[in-house]
């Protein structure tokens, strides 16, 4: 069986067209989010600062803002010029400080000003809430209070954790669900169509040590196609991925998954279109409903309720759980049952229907 | 002679339709054996239950002394089978694909000895795409080879072959025969089997219509002898005076389509021949071809019909 691995191998790594799917497609799909949404740190990005007054509490403000890591700040004096940055996106918002701001006159103005784009709703809300927690640390001050309640904030992920860590996990499920899926799907039926299948039953070799060959060398892409997205999304975009060695083994479970439905295809269509076309009618609502790119809680509550038995959700869903969370996969155990029931499933239609030859 | 391949009372149906009747031979070692019937008469049916790729309804095949239902996976060490048009993987080279197959067997041949012998040793780099047909083919006869099998199937080896490469391919065969293995081979060219093949067995239906050597099939027609010719216009006349020369029964005449004037008359006996031949003679005939019936012609006799017939649609 060495050799047959060997020779799966050799034609896997020689046919371009399957690598490119297998590879060179998520790792687009990696760079590409990650320049979008990688090396984020949950910086809100650069903000104008329009400062008008002089007073003590404006200088204070001024030098928090500087002094703050989670944003940039671009000083202005002339607030027409700002709005100009903000309508040209050179800013994401500007803070205004008025005139005699802080000055203990009864004409002062008490207000500070956020002018934004809408559009930016993240900066937005990380802006209004400094600036809130600025004042109300002020009023308590200037009114000798101290605070007695408070929020205290706890995550059950890494707080560091933004959409380029869901997104990565979303691309891995991807990359293993359409190589292995089409993989499997058009290969076998290909194979069948040109007869190798049936060329094949006329030797000794037993079918079940053809089948393992071909799933071990699928692994084998697998597990290369892991490695470069991780080192990619890791090394290149700051990810935060933890648990390597929970996320692989469930990451190979979910190539097993996924080349048993790829067989399961394969058993079901005549023709090589016919493999592909199935393949892609099975991939492409998973690909966009199962998590892989926005997270299946915004979706209408019953699609929801039906997506996540899709095989992609539950896989992600334990992924994320180890991967980001670092939880433990048995958290919520009918992620795992979910999988495991879909590959028995898989690998019933295909053993009751896939056949090396024709009887 | 030792039999290697004994078929009884093999029946194989498809729901209603019954592909194969009842059929039994036995293919004895070291000869060429060939199944010849029109598409559709059974014959590629008939060679995958031997080689165990499908399950007769009922009879018995026995392969080397062996049970081919029971015993396959010993059969299967000692035949080669070369499938009607197969392909093999496409992203190996012909060395690779030969190295793959030699593994699946306890016993296998070197790659470079196996494509020596059919002339492609410039080729085990190459994958099969950058091959021509009667190289594919070639190919896919010495792929049948790489466990130095006992028994050799080839299903059409020569389907769709220019007339050199058909040639070639039938040297290649006659190698293997020489060898000292035993050959089975389906065809549909009646010049391949005679010229390749020690006997034959005819199919039609499902049914095995005729079996023995060629020139015996050949000899056993009504009308053995055959003269062909052309004349420079129609001519009624000497045909009827042919016709009662030898006796209506004796002979058969008929027009021949495509040339003006082509006529074909088999004969019973030398005499008649000799007799017929003078009259024709007589007329000054453009050319004139004089020989014996072909397997072809037996085929025709058997079956009732011509295997171009079916080729164009009308049979």
């Amino acid at each position: 069986m060495g050799k047959l691995l060997w020779a799966n191998l050799k034609m896997l790594f020689r046919g371009r067209q399957a690598l490119f799917w297998a590879l060179f497609f998520p790792v687009m799909f990696t760079v590409i989010f990650g320049f979008f949404f990688g090396n984020q740190n949950s910086n809100l990005g650069t903000i104008g600062f329009v400062n008008q007054s002089d007073s003590e509490i404006a200088q204070n403000l001024d030098k928090t803002l500087s002094e703050s890591k989670i944003l940039e700040l671009k000083k202005e004096d002339n607030l027409d010029v700002a709005k100009a940055m903000l309508k040209k996106n050179e800013i994401g918002a500007i803070i205004q400080i008025p005139k005699d701001f802080g000055k203990n006159t009864p004409s002062s103005s008490k207000e500070i000003i956020l002018i934004s784009d809408p559009s930016n709703t993240q900066t937005n809300l990380g802006i209004q809430g400094f600036l809130q927690n600025f004042t109300t640390q002020l009023n308590f001050q200037l009114q000798n209070a101290k605070p007695i309640y408070s929020v205290k904030v706890e995550s059950t992920a890494d707080p560091r954790l933004n959409y380029f860590d869901f997104v990565l996990v979303g691309i891995l499920g991807l990359a293993l669900m359409n190589s292995s899926v089409q993989g499997i799907a058009i290969t076998m039926a290909k194979y069948r169509e040109d007869k190798i299948l049936k060329r094949i039953t006329t030797t000794p070799l037993k079918s079940w040590k053809f089948v393992i060959a071909q799933v071990l060398s699928r692994l084998v892409v697998n597990i290369l196609q892991i490695t470069i997205i991780l080192l990619i999304g890791v090394y290149g975009f700051n990810a935060h991925v933890h648990n390597l060695g929970t996320i692989i083994p469930l990451a190979l479970l979910g190539g097993v998954l996924f080349q048993s439905i790829g067989f399961a295809i394969a058993s079901a269509s005549k023709t090589t279109d016919a493999a592909q076309g199935l393949s892609v009618v099975a991939t492409i609502p998973m690909m966009f409903l199962a998590g892989v790119f926005f997270p299946t809680d915004l979706l209408p509550k019953w699609l929801a309720n039906i997506v996540q038995y899709l095989p992609l959700a539950p896989l992600l869903r334990m992924i994320r759980q180890a991967g980001l969370e670092s939880a433990s996969i048995l958290t919520n155990p009918k992620n795992m049952i979910i999988v495991v029931a879909w590959i028995i499933v898989a690998l019933t239609i295909s053993m009751l229907r896939f056949r090396l030859s024709d009887e | 002679m030792k039999n290697v391949i004994e078929v009884k009372n093999l029946t194989k149906k498809y729901g209603s339709l019954e592909a194969v009747k009842n059929i039994s031979f036995e293919v004895q070692q070291g000869e060429i054996f060939g199944l010849l019937g029109e598409n559709g008469a059974g014959k590629t049916t008939t060679l995958e239950m031997i080689e165990g790729l499908r399950k007769p309804t009922s009879g018995q095949i026995n392969v080397l002394g062996k049970d081919a239902y029971r015993e396959l996976n010993q059969i299967k060490e000692k035949i080669g089978v070369q499938l009607q048009s197969s392909a093999y993987f496409d992203d190996l080279k012909l060395r690779e694909i030969l190295e793959l197959f030699g593994s699946f067997y306890r016993m296998s041949l070197y790659p470079s000895s196996l494509l020596k012998m059919v002339n492609l040793q410039d080729k085990a780099n190459s994958t099969i795409k950058n091959l021509s047909g009667g190289q594919r083919q070639r190919f896919s006869i010495v792929a049948a080879l790489v466990n130095d099998p006992q028994i050799v199937f080839l299903d059409e080896p020569t389907t769709g072959l220019d007339p050199i490469a058909r040639r070639n391919l039938w040297d290649i065969i006659a190698k293997i025969k020489k060898q000292g293995k035993t050959i089975i081979l389906t065809t549909h060219y009646m010049e391949e089997a005679e010229n390749l093949c020690d006997r034959v067995a005819i199919m039609d239906k499902g049914e095995i219509v005729a079996i023995d050597k060629p020139h015996k099939l050949v000899e056993s027609l009504d009308n053995p002898f055959k003269v062909e010719f052309v004349l420079q216009e129609n001519n009624p006349a000497l045909l009827e005076n042919i016709m009662r020369l030898c006796n209506a029964r004796e002979c058969d005449i008929k027009t021949l389509p495509g040339k003006t004037a082509h006529y074909e008359i088999k004969l019973q006996s030398q005499q008649s021949l000799n007799s017929a031949l003078d009259l024709v003679q007589k007329e000054k005939p453009e050319s004139i071809k004089v020989g014996s019936a072909t397997l072809e012609d037996a085929f025709i006799g058997l079956t009732g019909k011509s295997i171009q017939d079916e080729e164009n649609g009308n049979g």
